[in-house]
């Protein structure tokens, strides 16, 4: 059954979905709701002289931040066609239920500043053979995330790793 | 106010980031639940984190990276850029958890105009290491 779907999930390697759209343009609000909750201090996320005086030429959002502005609403509720979502699905037909998310990466290209309008798209790059973790067995899925400026701009590629696996007893 | 940025001159490898430490509370996984915008019920439905196998509600990914580079550019200074981030994920970091973090520069080099470095990281909670990985950095240099 297991060879089954992992030959499933190579087939669908280089699946792709998107562009998708933000839903708020980059602004200060929700700037200053992530540097509230993180209790970040750095001026150049909300101090709008400071920030005017260095090479931005103004507030820009922190960069770790690319991934909150392109959440889907809680309402109203957006389905959107996800490779790895669908990995997922199939993998828990298959009996892999336990889900852990292993490794992110972000490497960031422009900055994010007041009125961009970002959107991405994401890619299904990888699943591994079957492996035996302390978790148990399983297959790692990897997907990969390009997220673009108004102009086109890449502002950040991300990748992000999950491991499915059926629970070692 | 004037702010102060390392410069990448100052910096050697061997050098250790200052240690941060992070009471973490109900109230701080919710809050940065909803500011990463993120509505997952577990990282705020306490039931839904114990049916999920978890001992409570527990903080997100995006709320990791953006402790992290936090992390960084408090030591860094505002003129420290963060180029890329690769976070490796270990303990579930809860409520009542005290999130720690340590770092040490691995690497200095230019690239171009781009004067980088490389700092190896861990933020850790009582269980054992909540995440690590590398950062890499573009200081600005006095050269």
């Amino acid at each position: 059954m297991s060879q089954g779907v992992y030959e499933k999930l190579q087939a669908m390697i280089g699946e792709e979905a998107g562009p998708f759209e933000a839903p708020n343009e980059v602004n200060r609000a929700m700037i200053r709701h992530w540097c509230e909750a993180m209790e970040d201090g750095n001026p150049l996320y909300s101090d709008e002289k400071y920030a005017g005086s260095t090479r931005y030429g103004g507030i820009i959002a922190p960069a770790q931040m690319v991934q909150a502005y392109c959440m889907p609403p809680l309402w109203p509720k957006r389905t959107m066609p996800d490779p790895q979502a669908r990995a997922v699905r199939m993998m828990d037909e298959a009996g892999y239920h336990g889900v852990v998310a292993t490794t992110t990466s972000q490497e960031y290209f422009h900055p994010m500043r007041l009125g961009d309008r970002l959107s991405y798209k994401l890619k299904f790059v990888s699943v591994s053979p079957e492996k035996t973790t302390r978790l148990g067995t399983g297959h790692f899925l990897t997907s990969e995330y390009t997220y673009t400026n108004q102009k086109g701009e890449v502002v950040c590629l991300q990748s992000f790793t999950i491991l499915k696996f059926k629970p070692a007893v | 106010m004037a702010w102060k940025s390392v410069h990448w001159d100052e910096v050697k490898e061997g050098d250790e980031l200052p240690t941060q430490k992070r009471d973490i509370t109900r109230t701080t996984v919710i809050a940065t639940a909803i500011a990463t915008r993120d509505f997952t019920p577990v990282h705020h439905d306490h039931e839904a984190a114990r049916k999920s196998g978890a001992n409570d509600i527990f903080l997100n990914i995006l709320t990791t990276g953006g402790l992290i580079g936090k992390y960084m550019t408090d030591w860094s200074g505002p003129e420290g850029q963060l180029k890329k981030m690769v976070i490796r994920l270990g303990a579930t970091c809860y409520p009542g958890d005290t999130l720690t973090s340590n770092g040490k520069v691995v690497k200095k080099y230019t690239e171009g105009e781009n004067h980088l470095i490389d700092i190896e990281y861990n933020l850790t909670v009582a269980a054992g290491p909540h995440a690590w990985g590398t950062v890499t950095m573009i200081l600005p240099a006095k050269s």
